[in-house]
């Protein structure tokens, strides 16, 4: 594992800054930076799952990942900034102005490859089918922390339906409140109350629709 | 139905003092959102006039059959009436249904997290201490006369007595005269998750010295309050200190030493203390064993294992809790009263150390239906 990914992975902010910096600086290709971004961010997912990290270092390891690719994103070709793992367009639920749990998924989201269409909150049911057509993004999550959300979640994959692109988007739902019976009664494709845990579900629910 | 030979009260001791009961208690945390609209009113209606939201809860408690405690007697806030204590509320970015821009008449509050605190801040708290700090800023957080500010502090506390004294006179006992967050709790609220978290790992020692410079002062607010209302008990509010989100050293550090200073000094005074606590706190339950023994109760809210809790704190403290927000919102009367008599059968084996309870606040769309199905769970189910 590079000495960047192991940095990423120990949380070493300064460290990471300086190695980007030199990296760059030393004429390195800016995409195999952010691969190796990604590793480390992959070691933290795998930290995570043993419980040696919990969600603070999720937090600040997608701090540190944002600054990096702040500092990579300019020296990109054109081109190389769109080599994602799918789109997905995510929001909070209408009548729910949440955000806290929505913008920690899209940060590991965007960490992990995905080209995030972030939303916001309290996003009614055709705001997200009109994004998704534009993007032609196959996955849609949608964040709640309130039971009302239960009802906006439920009335967007009705939408989603009536728009005839039911088979072509998966739906998640994320948020401390979720369960698998409110998947059920949403109609959605997965559910989680756990940042890492929904990437991985993304990740499979691109893999299905590919 | 299950004969009874206890009082609401007597009942509700028991459970904490880990004694018998002739049935599990049930306590859900109420407040004013879910009775107005069962009574017809709006949310925000319920929230805007006091009178007719605290009456809502005392019909929802007729129209159910009762129920044994109130966590908190009503909807109105427990702080004593000078600045610094106020500030603890005032700092803060909470929307209101029916008042601001995307939450509806029918809507409940929704707290809106950013950075209301700086780093700059931090070093005036440790420099001023919480008092210093709070009389010198809050002009800053509340940019209108300080005594409308204390006037409306008043009329709160005498409301929070009045709602306690009702329910007393009805034999059922309020538990909470204090309500009161950690502070970790308070400065992660304040200054945003995500910042706040970063402070934790770029400057912890100074995030523990502003700790050290509040929570003496948040111990007296609680206990002031507790004195003041009459009612002997304090609500420790956490969420942001448990596994969900940080790993075991952080807890200790900054969180645990805390809340047992906290607990320790309510217990001191005779208070019981209801730790609520929000997220998966399953990791650190065995923490709790280092608390004054059947003086406090663990609160949970469907997140951290609740039979869990039970295997380890069984001897030692009463547990509350948990029925999921959904079960309520979306389940069905049959699937409450399953979710409900496995709680009991479990978590209150041996017919005490469980009050039944809703996971956090009751939602405001809850159906009736399931409401009553809880409250007739523990009325008709004993124990296996």
């Amino acid at each position: 594992m590079s000495e960047l990914a192991n940095a990423i992975a120990d949380l070493k902010e300064d460290e990471v800054k300086q190695i980007v910096q030199d990296r760059l600086a030393s004429g390195a290709d800016p995409m195999s930076i952010v691969d190796e971004c990604r590793r480390g961010m992959e070691i933290i997912g795998q930290r995570y799952k043993d419980k040696e990290y919990f969600l603070g270092e999720l937090i600040m390891s997608g701090e540190i990942f944002k600054e990096a690719m702040a500092a990579i994103e300019p020296k990109l070709k054109a081109g190389q900034a769109g080599k994602t793992l799918a789109k997905m367009v995510l929001g909070t639920a209408k009548g729910d102005i949440h955000n806290i749990g929505k913008d920690i998924a899209a940060t590991l989201l965007k960490a992990a490859g995905f080209e995030i269409y972030d939303l916001g909150t309290d996003v009614a049911p055709e705001a997200f089918i009109s994004k998704l057509k534009e993007t032609g993004a196959p996955i849609l999550g949608i964040s709640g922390m309130l039971t009302p959300s239960f009802e906006s979640m439920k009335q967007t994959v009705q939408a989603l339906e009536a728009a005839g692109l039911r088979n072509k988007v998966k739906v998640i739902i994320g948020g401390g409140i979720v369960t698998e019976m409110v998947r059920k009664y949403v109609g959605a494709d997965a559910f989680t109350d756990d940042a890492p845990e929904g990437v991985e579900l993304c990740r499979k629910l691109a893999g299905a629709v590919k | 139905m299950i004969e009874e030979t206890m009082t609401p009260t007597e009942r509700t001791r028991a459970a904490i003092k880990l004694e018998p009961c002739d049935r599990i208690p049930v306590a859900p945390l109420m407040d004013v959102m879910f009775p107005s609209r069962h009574k017809g009113m709006t949310v925000a209606e319920g929230i805007a006039h006091p009178r007719r939201g605290f009456q809502a809860i005392v019909d929802t408690f007729d129209d159910v059959g009762g129920w044994d405690a109130m966590i908190l007697p009503g909807y109105s806030l427990p702080v004593p009436p000078y600045i610094s204590a106020v500030m603890q509320v005032v700092i803060g970015d909470t929307r209101y249904p029916g008042k601001d821009p995307g939450i509806s008449e029918d809507s409940s509050p929704q707290f809106i997290e950013k950075e209301l605190l700086t780093i700059e801040d931090y070093d005036e708290m440790i420099k001023l201490g919480w008092t210093g700090f709070a009389e010198k800023n809050l002009s800053r957080f509340f940019p209108l006369d300080p005594e409308l500010l204390l006037a409306w502090t008043k009329r709160q506390m005498e409301r929070y007595k009045t709602e306690g004294e009702l329910w007393k006179a009805r034999n059922i006992p309020s538990l909470c005269g204090g309500m009161v967050m950690s502070p970790l709790m308070f400065l992660s609220t304040r200054r945003s998750l995500v910042s706040f978290t970063q402070d934790l790992y770029r400057m912890p020692d100074k995030v523990q010295a502003v700790m050290d410079a509040m929570v003496d002062d948040l111990i007296k607010f609680a206990i002031e309050a507790a004195h003041a209302t009459g009612i002997p008990g304090v609500e420790l509010i956490l969420e942001r200190g448990g596994c969900f989100y940080y790993p075991l050293k952080i807890f200790e550090r900054f969180e645990f030493r805390y809340i047992k200073k906290m607990v320790d000094a309510f217990a001191a005074e005779g208070f019981i203390t209801v730790m609520h606590l929000d997220q998966d706190w399953t990791l650190n339950l065995p923490y709790f064993l280092d608390l004054p023994k059947k003086m406090c109760v663990c609160e949970l809210d469907s997140t951290t294992d609740i039979f869990k809790a039970k295997e380890i704190l069984k001897d030692h403290m009463c547990i509350m809790g948990d029925v999921p927000a959904s079960l309520s919102s979306i389940g069905t009367p049959a699937e409450m009263t399953a979710y409900c008599e496995k709680l009991i059968d479990q978590v209150g084996k041996g017919r005490t150390g469980f009050i039944l309870s809703t996971g956090c606040t009751i939602p405001f769309d809850t159906k009736f239906e399931n409401f009553q199905a809880m409250i007739d769970s523990v009325k008709n189910h004993l124990p296996a």
